[in-house]
């Protein structure tokens, strides 16, 4: 056998500057840590809701804010470019679906998710305004 | 032989997490951060907190808040983990335990504010 | 006959022998609208430098070997036109994250080891002979792995895929692709062969879905959607293996 050549690896550092795709990519695993973020802040309304109402209503007057606000309009950009990331690559998670001996197409079900966030969302704001 | 992942379980926790955030998370942050506090759609007296704990003395939605919550931690957890190792800081068991044990241990503290929320 | 205009093409160097790391030189190539990258790069051969080392053979984006990166790109230069580039620079350089033996030629043994990893051939369930007749199929049997049974192994994809610039121990978006090609096949009884690869932290589990891997596929493979399919049997094998430990797959 002949000796390997001798060859060169190029380092990886920086890689995300390399392609538009990359960053993208980046972006939309950074809504997670506004995902997670905005899970602790429940969380702590959780924990003001068992201390008592003087506790909870310091959560609930810092939802008015201007800090809570910026908070809130961050999370939301989070949240939707998240949804619509997760939505766009579904039909590559889900298991081939068949409808009348054909594959539904990939933009149909992304489409039927759109509507579902609808749907949901919908579904969430009426029972909000019902009960709180 | 190769030796199998577990992945599956953080992987689960992750996609449930993902499809909530997705369907769900939006809105909750429109209401709570931007209409409620604005009073667009809901009066002053809107997230109350005797309607809240009147609200979340019921086992079902006091359930389903530490769950949303907890699959949530978990979203965050499993993608920062994984793009921590994107970033530059390889994966080990160290950032592995703090990702999804602060995960494990909000969800535990979640369901346990849920108990208390029902019970007292 | 077009008109004929200079691009210019800077190119990565590096010959093993004199270099510690590559370096880059930029040569004036005239062209025509009809002219590929790679007939650029023959230009330069020909005419400005023989030393210029690449692979190609065919021209025809069917052989798979004159795969390389274009402005971070990675392309077939045989089916990537100069015209579209001017009037800017182009900067060719070889596959990311494959080593480079000299100038645009990598290594690609690592790939073709994870290739042999995957069991890429039918297993019959029951060994056959030619007297056993044809094994036929139905359009919607073929239909069922055609796409992924169009790979090149041009390996555009793992150039494409940070996970395997991060950590080659990952088996890769086309090896991934081409294991779900014989699994979906009719004639084929090596799921539970392949399933251990699959299964693996260096299988579908090494991939986090960034997905440039089935954009770049000059045959539309989409191993993305190969791989992440299989994370969901792989979640399955490993959840009803406790339920059912005699079952299929466990």
């Amino acid at each position: 056998m002949t000796p390997a050549p001798k060859t060169y690896v190029r380092p990886m550092n920086r890689w995300w500057m390399r392609h538009p795709a990359y960053r993208r990519y980046l972006l939309r695993e950074g809504t997670s840590v506004m995902v997670a973020a905005y899970a602790l802040f429940l969380l702590a309304g959780m924990v003001c809701l068992v201390l008592g109402e003087a506790a909870f209503n310091l959560w609930r007057g810092f939802l008015q804010s201007p800090v809570s606000v910026i908070f809130h309009l961050a999370a939301l950009a989070a949240f939707a470019f998240h949804a619509w990331t997760w939505f766009k690559v579904m039909p590559l998670t889900t298991p081939p679906i068949r409808f009348r001996g054909r594959s539904v197409p990939d933009r149909m079900i992304f489409r039927a998710a759109l509507w579902a966030w609808g749907i949901a969302s919908l579904i969430l704001l009426v029972l909000a305004m019902r009960f709180l | 032989m190769r030796t199998r992942s577990h992945e599956p379980i953080v992987w689960s926790l992750f996609g449930a997490g993902g499809v909530f955030a997705a369907l769900l998370g939006t809105m909750l942050v429109l209401i709570i951060g931007i209409l409620v506090p604005m009073g667009l759609g809901f009066g002053p007296d809107a997230m109350h907190y005797d309607t809240l704990r009147s609200l979340f003395g019921h086992p079902l939605p006091a359930l389903g808040l530490a769950v949303v919550i907890s699959l949530f931690l978990f979203h965050g957890a499993h993608r920062i983990y994984h793009t921590l190792h994107d970033l530059g800081i390889p994966a080990s068991k160290k950032i592995m335990l703090a990702c999804y044990g602060s995960a494990a241990a909000g969800s535990g503290a979640a369901l346990l504010l849920a108990g208390m929320l029902v019970v007292f | 006959m077009s008109q004929t205009r200079t691009i210019m093409i800077e190119c990565l160097r590096y010959d093993p022998e004199q270099d510690q790391a590559p370096h880059y030189r930029t040569y004036e190539v005239p062209f025509t609208d009809e002219m590929s990258v790679l007939e650029g790069l023959q230009y330069i051969k020909d005419h400005l430098d023989g030393s210029l080392t690449f692979r190609w053979s065919c021209r025809m984006a069917i052989c798979g070997s004159c795969g390389c990166m274009v402005n971070h790109q990675p392309i077939l230069s045989c089916q990537s036109f100069l015209r579209d580039y001017y009037p800017a620079r182009i900067r060719v350089e070889p596959l990311e994250h494959f080593p480079i033996v000299k100038d645009l030629v990598i290594d690609q043994s690592d790939f073709l080891g994870k290739l042999e990893s995957v069991t890429p051939y039918l297993v019959p369930a029951q060994p056959l002979t030619p007297e056993d007749g044809p094994n036929l199929q139905t359009p919607r049997q073929i239909e069922d792995y055609l796409g992924y049974a169009q790979c090149i192994n041009c390996l555009l994809c793992y150039a494409a895929c940070p996970q395997y610039g991060l950590n080659n121990e990952f088996t890769g978006p086309a090896a991934l692709a081409l294991l779900a090609r014989y699994n979906a096949d009719s004639r084929d009884a090596g799921q539970k062969t392949r399933m251990e690869v699959v299964n693996a932290e260096e299988g579908v589990w090494g991939c986090t879905l960034v997905g440039l891997c089935s954009e770049v596929c000059p045959k539309h493979v989409d191993p993305a959607r190969a791989i992440n399919r299989n994370k969901i049997n792989s979640t399955q094998d490993y959840f009803l293996r406790f339920l059912a430990p005699f079952g299929r797959g466990s």
